[in-house]
């Protein structure tokens, strides 16, 4: 009895504190800020004489990329304390936090014959730990971009735990002349608007290009022969074949499948347009839809199990989604306006679309189940977004307004931040962005 | 010449107004009323009655006595009490329990300031006012009990206090061994003096009122270790008797296991502000980016603190996560980040509450800015 009384007593004491506190002390944070990371690049140690150019262009290369996406703000080299003269040299940690680079970057740049070897190591400056491994990309010289490129998406991925998308290419249309006689012909260009190489002339008007999965091939929709077909281009040696279709059947708004190997595209038949799949190599076809309605600008979900598209069947253009196969479709969006070219995000967790309202046109996003709609964008005609190979950028066309408008690429985070037009000499639209090169 | 019949009925008359005046007449209650056989006596046994019970004028006044020749007659010794005027004031670290403030820490600091010379001399010797009948300066050392009309000395220490005064007999080797002394003890009458002695209840200083509690001065922290092994002493012990160590451990064990208590920091908790204040700290260098995977990770991780606030080592290590492996490292290392760099010269912490947060587990719950 004595011993119980004297259990509860001591139990009693022991309690009272615990009550208070006990074990370390313990917070929730649920309100961070929203700012750029600081870092800093020192200019890449050239360690060869010939390497002095392309370590410093590598150097504002990374740092253009690192910038450009509005993640990221460079601390600039005016504020440094200490400089690092060699890639093995050891960092001086408190100079860089006292500068409140968050991040830093060091490298170096060998440059043998037409090689190009750029090495390169990321430390979070104020853990005073490097982020992962040096990495080291070998090039030639005439690809020094595309090194650079590499490095920022080798830094971009470690620091925010996604793919990068710097060393990408976009294909589009690239447009010229009046607004009443537009020449239109492909291109292709690096992400950030360098690099533009055509990929067809002005003889035929082309539309709404789409990289194939790996990038190696181009789906495009001609009217050289006065109705829209479909034609499949190479890019690397800009090699042509038209997708079969029978006489009068108008194809258009083409897209891979997620194996590359089948297109999916509308076809308009006497005056009704319905989705189809075709086998690249054997050439079958397969009706999706089958109703009165117009179905048309279909994309695959990344596991190529279903299909976003627009229709017209419930009397507004407005996004529905079905199986792969065809089928039962549901509709997703159910806000005021019209709705129309939908794009399955690389991630699988959204669809970008284009959507008209109120006299505007917005580029936003929607979760595949239609919830959370978030418009990006809004201007006089928004339209056409294409993702990044990382699911966090959309691509779009945006043009003005009046006889003299032209059309131009535009970049926006799926923030709604960081809206930004892509440099480039003349006009452009239709913007598919392409896989990470490899 | 007057008759009898006049002298009795003057004495009559008389005893019957001094009855109406004394014992009945102011009384408005009835009073119970005494009676008593009266006899009728002569003129001259009358006289002769009070010439019996008329006092002597030459008898000496019991009520005044002849003052003691005091000069002569040493003051006898205090007998238990100490001088009350050479009391030192009393010391703040004397007030009552109940009146101080919290214990004093270990460090007897208080003791050491009191020590010090006050600021004032003269505040010693300007007691704050005292009751008249505290005044000290009347206080004299206390007197023999027992009054007498004539003062004794204080017996000797060593004697019993006996109406006849005897010497001590002690056994003498040197005497004949054929004279046999009894052994008796020495005695003394009994201590007297011839003033009255009154009993001084009043104290013998006033009370100084108790002092303004004084501030807790800092100290510098024992070594965990140090408080560990001090709240192991304090732990608390019966106080039975009956109560045996081995009882105790095991109370304190079962004790232990049945609350399953972690490890107990000591000291006050930490306020609200405290905690808000410390939030705010980090959230304001946590970074978030909404449009990415990690947002949508929940992190919890942990670190240790120095005293000065900095995170030991710079190691922070993660806890629990509720997202894959990429983006919980992402968002491991964001919440790295906004703890490292914002630390600068070390959180401002409450020093006296180390204990508290030396051990800090945040989690960076990024559910409110994901985008929607």
């Amino acid at each position: 009895m004595m011993k119980r009384l004297l259990t509860l007593l001591v139990a009693l004491l022991l309690a009272g504190p615990v009550l208070a506190q006990s074990g370390p002390l313990r917070l929730t944070i649920t309100d961070g800020v929203i700012e750029p990371i600081t870092f800093a690049v020192p200019s890449f140690e050239a360690e060869s004489p010939a390497a002095q150019q392309a370590a410093s262009d590598i150097s504002r290369l990374v740092v253009q990329d690192l910038a450009g996406t509005g993640l990221f703000r460079e601390v600039p080299s005016t504020a440094f304390i200490s400089q690092v003269s060699s890639f093995a040299q050891p960092v001086a940690f408190p100079d860089w936090r006292a500068i409140n680079a968050q991040a830093l970057i060091v490298g170096a740049v060998t440059v043998s014959g037409e090689q190009l070897v750029v090495k390169f190591r990321l430390y979070d400056v104020f853990s005073g730990q490097e982020l992962g491994q040096g990495l080291q990309f070998a090039g030639t010289v005439a690809g020094w971009r595309r090194m650079g490129h590499k490095v920022a998406d080798a830094v971009y991925s470690r620091i925010t735990g996604e793919g990068g998308y710097f060393d990408s290419r976009v294909v589009f249309v690239s447009e010229s002349g009046p607004k009443d006689n537009r020449q239109k012909r492909l291109a292709i260009m690096d992400f950030d608007g360098a690099n533009v190489q055509f990929l067809t002339d002005s003889s035929s008007i082309v539309l709404a290009p789409r990289f194939s999965p790996n990038g190696d091939r181009v789906l495009y929709t001609s009217f050289e022969s006065g109705f829209p077909r479909i034609n499949v281009l190479n890019v690397a040696n800009v090699g042509r074949q038209q997708l079969q279709t029978a006489a009068g059947e108008m194809a258009f708004s083409p897209r891979f499948s997620r194996d590359g190997r089948q297109v999916i595209y509308s076809l308009s038949n006497g005056g009704n347009t319905d989705i189809y799949r075709t086998d690249l190599a054997s050439g079958q076809h397969l009706r999706l839809t089958q109703t009165p309605s117009i179905e048309t600008a279909p994309s695959l979900s990344p596991d190529g199990s279903q299909i976003v598209f627009e229709s017209d069947r419930s009397g507004t253009q407005q996004l529905y989604v079905m199986s792969a196969n065809g089928g039962e479709a549901r509709r997703i969006s159910f806000g005021d306006g019209r709705y129309g070219s939908p794009v399955w995000s690389p991630r699988g967790d959204l669809v970008a679309f284009t959507k008209q309202n109120a006299g505007r046109f917005h580029i936003g996003v929607m979760r595949v189940d239609g919830s959370e709609e978030r418009l990006l964008t809004s201007s006089f005609l928004d339209e056409g977004p294409s993702w990044s190979p990382n699911g966090r950028v959309i691509m779009f066309t945006r043009e003005t307004q009046g006889a003299g408008g032209t059309s131009s690429l535009y970049s926006v985070d799926i923030s709604g931040r960081n809206l930004k037009a892509v440099p480039l000499q003349g006009g452009a639209s239709d913007p598919s962005w392409g896989p990470l090169q490899p | 010449m007057a008759t009898p019949g006049t002298f009795i009925s003057a004495v009559g008359h008389t005893g019957l107004i001094v009855w109406l005046i004394v014992g009945w007449g102011f009384d408005a209650e009835p009073l119970q009323i005494q009676t008593m056989d009266v006899s009728v006596i002569s003129g001259e046994e009358f006289e002769q009655m009070r010439a019996r019970t008329t006092p002597d004028p030459g008898a000496a006044d019991p009520e005044a006595p002849v003052p003691p020749e005091v000069d002569e007659t040493p003051p006898p010794p205090p007998a238990e009490e100490e001088p009350t005027e050479t009391a030192p004031p009393p010391e703040p670290v004397e007030q009552p329990v109940e009146e101080t403030p919290p214990p004093p820490p270990p460090e007897p600091l208080v003791t050491e300031a009191d020590d010090q010379p006050p600021p004032e001399p003269s505040a010693p010797a300007d007691p704050p006012p005292t009751p008249d009948i505290a005044v000290s300066e009347e206080a004299t050392p206390p007197q023999a009990p027992t009054v007498a009309s004539q003062i004794t000395a204080p017996p000797p220490p060593d004697a019993n206090v006996d109406d006849i005064v005897r010497e001590e007999v002690v056994p003498d080797d040197s005497a004949e061994p054929d004279v046999v002394e009894e052994e008796q003890d020495a005695t003394a009458p009994e201590e007297t003096t011839t003033a009255i002695v009154i009993e001084d209840l009043a104290p013998r200083t006033s009370v100084r009122p108790s002092t303004r509690p004084s501030r807790p001065v800092p100290q510098p922290e024992p070594e965990p270790e140090q408080e560990e092994s001090d709240v192991a002493e304090e732990a608390p012990a019966p106080s039975e008797p009956e109560t045996s160590e081995d009882d105790v451990a095991a109370a304190l064990e079962a004790a232990l296991s049945a609350t399953d208590a972690p490890a107990v920091a000591a000291g006050p908790p930490m306020t609200g502000a405290e905690r808000d204040s410390f939030r705010i700290s980090v959230n304001r260098c946590w970074n978030v980016d909404p449009g990415s995977v990690a947002a949508r990770v929940t992190v919890e991780v942990g670190f240790s603190l120095d005293r000065e606030g900095k995170v030991q080592g710079n190691d922070v290590r993660l806890i629990s996560s509720d997202g894959d492996q990429s983006a919980t490292n992402t968002a491991f290392e964001a919440a790295r980040r906004a703890i490292l760099r914002c630390q600068s010269g070390g959180y401002e912490l409450p020093a006296d509450k180390y204990d508290q947060w030396k051990d800090v587990v945040i989690t960076f719950d990024p559910s409110g800015m994901r985008l929607r």
